[in-house]
């Protein structure tokens, strides 16, 4: 008898920690509430910032290559105005066409800097690729926000089809867009290639 | 060059832009854009090009599907396509030439390597 109340008293005592374990754990949950729609809330705020960025270096890029190119359209004129110049003085004024010379050089310079320049901005192309990326995973994040807010009744299947229609269409990127980390650089490629070739 | 007429593709202004110039630059100045893969496909049945530089990932259609589209239809089966894409994962550069791209280009690229490889392509 005095076995059996033992063990009662022992699983009594167990099942009121077992309550008291999950009466905690519900007050943990609970608390989670708050900081889970917090959270969910700020995902497509992020989201669409890094858009924004997106759109405005684009934009920014474009007023760049605008310019470049009138730069360079402007150089090409300059240039020919300049041989058109030297040609007006005769091949024994030395100071004059070396002068003339110099300056088509330096303009030439300016040029091939101007081109340098343009090629530089593929960046552009590169770093939307990496924050499309970047914003495809936040709203991967707010899907999965919304589903645990399912579990705790916080949220509907409306919301997440809400969260869904918000997401921007047409995300398209390479996971591993690097301006600097190729996974295989130009060189490997044309081995690539050449192997190829040579095998077939 | 006259003559030579290349179909530049790519989702990006920027990019298309910056082919476009280094084309220009290296002496072929007739090339016309196109911003995916299907718009590309629309302007290869109308007009005559000789030679393809596309892109990889584009909305609509993207490079490989384009590709390999181009590669099914007898009239563009020998067409010469480089592709110029960000995608430098060996297994990504295997399916490109599996698809049928007669070269490849990782960006960002310089214009060298751009003018080489048409000219590479060219002569073989």
């Amino acid at each position: 008898m005095s076995n059996t109340n033992t063990l009662q008293n022992k699983i009594q005592k167990e099942i009121t920690e077992l309550t008291r374990s999950i009466n905690t754990i519900i007050d943990n949950f609970k608390q989670l509430k708050n900081p889970l729609q917090e959270s969910k809330e700020k995902v497509p705020v992020a989201t669409n910032q890094l858009d924004k960025i997106s759109e405005q270096t684009e934009a920014a890029t474009n007023h760049m290559l605008d310019l470049i190119e009138k730069m360079s359209i402007r150089e090409d004129e300059v240039i020919s105005g300049l041989r058109e110049l030297r040609k007006l003085f005769p091949e024994n004024n030395e100071k004059m066409t070396r002068l003339l010379d110099i300056i088509i050089d330096k303009v030439n310079l300016n040029a091939n800097d101007a081109f340098t320049l343009m090629n530089a901005l593929q960046f552009q192309d590169i770093t939307s690729q990496q924050m499309n990326h970047a914003a495809a995973l936040l709203e991967e994040i707010e899907v999965k926000l919304i589903k645990i807010q399912e579990v705790f009744g916080t949220a509907t299947e409306s919301d997440l089809a809400g969260a869904v229609s918000h997401q921007k269409k047409g995300r398209v990127y390479d996971p591993h867009a690097d301006l600097y980390e190729k996974k295989t650089e130009q060189k490997d490629v044309d081995s690539l290639f050449n192997k190829v070739k040579t095998d077939s | 060059m006259g003559d030579f007429k290349i179909l530049a593709v790519d989702d990006s202004p920027t990019m298309r832009r910056i082919i476009i110039n280094t084309l220009k630059r290296a002496g072929y100045q007739d090339v016309v854009e196109a911003q995916d893969g299907k718009d590309a496909l629309a302007k290869l049945k109308v007009d005559k090009f000789n030679f393809v530089i596309t892109d990889w990932n584009m909305p609509e259609m993207d490079g490989l599907t384009f590709v390999t589209t181009l590669r099914s239809m007898d009239e563009f089966k020998n067409l010469p396509v480089l592709m110029v894409t960000t995608r430098s994962v060996k297994e990504d550069i295997m399916e490109a030439m599996k698809a049928g791209v007669n070269n490849y280009i990782v960006k960002p690229f310089t214009p060298e390597t751009l003018k080489a490889k048409i000219e590479q392509i060219m002569a073989s």
